[in-house]
């Protein structure tokens, strides 16, 4: 139980993010590394731990990633948006089977390792990683609209990316509570939710006149590509075990 | 060898692959179009090995098929991604964004053979998803366009909801039957409905596959995504109107022998696809902008379709949709030229069916046409009722062919009303004529709706009707058939055949009843106010 409740605060987090954000002391780009980070931790403690979560913790996880959608719905941030994804997506990682959850749950830090590095591209190009007015990416810089869109169709939980497959699978095997329901349904349209807003705000729209747009350096390209082929790696595992 | 067929539905995804690596704009089009082509060629030699073999061809572990269905719809499909890419490779050239276009067209096509071929729920699932995020990137694809986006994002979000549903359904499917496997689930499926039982979970199934279906078939109140989404590009217009709202009556096909065993959810549809039919054939009339009457057209026609299905008429809806896509698609593309002739020339181009119908219309030399028509039909009809009634009196056992019947021939007179100037004196000519819609609705029902069938379903054709419990008596349907003529009758005497109406103010419940179909029934404005989901931040 104890090793659950560690797991839970490394995970689902209770949003500790409110107290780091009202603290001033850390920015958002370091509360987000912390918060993958402290997800990695949990990743690879669970694979130590034997059992299930409890219905309890699963609830704690699920208010906790209700808050964080609304929290991201309010965000034009990339780091903050990152970092409330992931505690979104947390009872998925509580509830599920470990090793699914855990795929699911690596998955999902691959896809935000990619959103990181478009944010870092936004804060060395345009001084911060706030995407509000820099829209229409798509025409003015086609390779950051086209790896920002695979990621967010990634996080809006479509296939054939890693994070679709992998909560299919996981649906597809596991036994069904009313409880199951809700959260499936909650963090199903929460992760759809806040992915697609950010879509019309960033890859879509006109060109800001008024600003300079830079797209990707050869050496970014190649990190978002070396990104794309692990997803599409995670894709062919995920496949694999809905189709088993 | 036949096996090759199975690899279709990633044709197009390493056509995409491909594309990414072009760098002349005028070698996209090419590339796209002449591995497209080697689609077509694999689906008709599929459709042939079917048919001459009559063997359904399967592979990847079973997970895909290339069967009765697919040999039907694959080569319409292929045929239909050629006709669009070859149309877009001009229409498109001076957008931005023609390489991803085409990129964004393969994807999509992929998914429509996926869930096609597909025989295994999984894999229907993933088709189904992949196909609501293609459609959202081709619907917005003029990003500069507000409105697009907008409109895109309705589109996004009830496409989400039927994905959801639809892998509710999935697993539901799993636990209650313990396979995904369409193949074994249509087994026992059909083994079940030999003896049915009232089982909840299998009406919930069914009702969550039929809610997913209307979803993406645009079905009330569902429909909303399909009249405001004429801004994308025309060719994704054709693609939507001729390919992507059929994929609702595709699945409800596959899965047709599940629909054996719940006959409410037949009722439910049949119920909804004919309050859709009236709905959005009322509204096309009514609604001001030419697009989104286009838009309204096709929903009624998909509550046809579903409305076919819920009278357990399955192989049916497939032909309907296909006509109806071949139709819209050609209204949608022909659009463009007629545009350009009409720069050129004041009048109406001179086509051939201006020659037919137009001017048939101004010149009143329509009764050697009319008594053709009627030679050619009433005459057969009168020998073919006859042979009917000698050999077997199978057709009348089928309440729903009647309804079918009734709805073909009030859209057949409507189609001849729209084409030919009728008046008093011209009574007898237009009785032929409608009589003359109705024979060829008949003929069609028969010969090709009932050929597709047997293709289709086989012997196990007629459980279809008898699990769709609607029971009308032959009386009652015959009863029903004359009084929906009559009415039609009068109305369209109301309506035609009057010469000058005298100016009259209409009463405040017409004004009222207008205004609430002008506005759409509000269904638009109460999306507007309260889903803005993706405007907050």
């Amino acid at each position: 139980m104890l090793m659950n409740i560690i797991l839970l605060i490394l995970a689902a987090g209770v949003p500790y993010y409110l107290v780091l954000e009202k603290s001033q002391k850390l920015n958002s780009e370091k509360i987000f590394l912390i918060s993958g980070f402290l997800l990695l931790c949990a990743i690879v403690i669970s694979s130590f731990v034997e059992g299930q979560y409890s219905g309890l913790l699963v609830i704690i996880a699920l208010l906790s990633a209700i808050f964080s959608i609304y929290k991201a719905t309010k965000t034009t941030n990339f780091y903050k948006f990152g970092y409330y994804l992931l505690f979104i997506n947390a009872p998925f990682f509580m509830l599920f089977i470990r090793e699914q959850g855990v795929l699911y749950s690596l998955s999902l830090l691959i896809t935000l390792a990619g959103v990181y590095s478009i944010a870092k591209h936004y804060d060395k190009y345009y001084g911060s990683a706030n995407y509000h007015g820099i829209s229409g990416t798509t025409l003015a810089t086609p390779y950051v609209g086209a790896f920002l869109t695979v990621y967010l169709i990634t996080l809006a939980l479509y296939p054939p990316f890693p994070n679709a497959l992998f909560l299919l699978s996981n649906m597809i095997k596991e036994e069904t509570t009313l409880l199951w329901y809700i959260v499936v349904v909650v963090v199903f349209f929460g992760n759809f939710m806040v992915a697609m807003r950010v879509m019309p705000k960033t890859v879509f729209g006109t060109p800001n006149t008024n600003l300079h747009y830079v797209d990707l350096t050869s050496k970014e390209k190649i990190m978002h590509f070396v990104i794309i082929i692990s997803l599409l790696v995670l894709s062919i595992i995920g496949f694999k075990g809905t189709i088993a | 060898m036949e096996k090759i067929i199975l690899l279709i539905p990633g044709i197009p995804l390493v056509i995409a692959f491909i594309l990414i690596f072009v760098s002349k704009k005028e070698h996209i089009p090419k590339v796209s179009i002449m591995l497209s082509s080697m689609i077509a060629l694999l689906g008709l030699y599929g459709t042939y090995y079917v048919i001459t073999t009559d063997e359904s061809i399967h592979g990847f572990g079973g997970l895909f098929v290339f069967n009765e269905l697919s040999a039907i719809l694959v080569p319409y499909v292929a045929i239909l991604g050629l006709v669009i890419r070859k149309y877009a490779t001009k229409y498109m050239w001076d957008e931005p964004g023609y390489k991803r276009f085409f990129i964004l067209l393969n994807f999509i096509f992929s998914a429509i053979y996926m869930l096609v071929m597909s025989n295994n729920l999984v894999i229907l699932a993933l088709a189904w998803q992949l196909m609501s995020i293609s459609l959202y990137l081709l619907v917005s694809f003029n990003v500069a366009s507000k409105s697009a986006v907008k409109n895109g994002s309705w589109t996004m979000l009830i496409h989400k909801g039927a994905d959801l549903l639809f892998i509710l359904a999935v697993i539901l499917t799993y636990q209650t039957f313990g396979s995904v496997d369409l193949g074994q689930l249509s087994q026992t499926w059909l083994e079940m409905s030999k003896n049915p039982t009232d089982n909840p979970t299998i009406f919930v199934i069914g009702l969550l596959f039929l809610v997913a279906a209307m979803m993406k078939s645009a079905i009330v109140p569902f429909h909303i995504w399909l009249p405001y989404t004429s801004e994308a590009p025309t060719p994704v217009s054709a693609l939507m109107h001729a390919g992507v709202v059929n994929v609702g009556g595709i699945l409800l096909n596959k899965l047709a022998f599940l629909l054996l065993l719940t006959p409410a959810v037949l009722n439910i549809a049949f119920v909804i696809g004919l309050f859709t039919a009236i709905f959005a054939s009322v509204l096309m009339l009514v609604v001001p902008d030419i697009k989104r009457s286009l838009g309204y057209s096709t929903a009624g026609q998909m509550g046809y379709m579903i409305m076919e299905v819920g009278l357990g008429a399955f192989s049916l809806a497939i032909y309907h949709l296909m006509v109806h896509g071949i139709f819209k698609a050609t209204l949608f593309l022909e659009s463009g030229g007629l545009i350009r002739y009409a720069r050129h020339d004041p009048n109406i181009p001179q086509r051939l069916s201006y020659k037919l119908f137009w001017e048939e219309k101004t010149e009143h030399k329509s009764n050697k046409t009319f008594n053709l028509i009627a030679l050619f039909t009433i005459l057969p009809l009168l020998i073919f009722i006859g042979v009917k009634m000698v050999l077997s009196e199978e057709f009348f056992e089928f309440n729903a062919a009647i309804v079918i019947l009734a709805f073909g021939w009030l859209t057949g007179t409507q189609l001849f009303l729209s084409f030919f100037k009728v008046s008093r004196s011209d009574s007898i000519k237009v009785i032929l004529a409608l009589v003359s819609s109705f024979i060829i609705i008949l003929f069609t029902y028969e010969f090709i709706g009932l050929a597709l069938e047997h293709f289709i379903y086989g012997e196990h054709a007629l459980l279809f009707y008898g699990a769709a419990t609607l029971n009308v008596t032959i009386i009652m349907s015959m009863v029903a058939l004359a009084a929906i003529m009559i009415i039609g009758w009068l109305f369209m005497y109301k309506q035609h055949f009057v010469g000058i109406q005298k100016s009259k103010m209409p009463k405040r419940t017409q004004w009222l009843f207008y205004k609430l179909l002008a506005k759409e029934a509000y269904v638009s404005d109460f999306f507007i106010k309260y889903i803005k989901i993706f405007k907050k931040g």
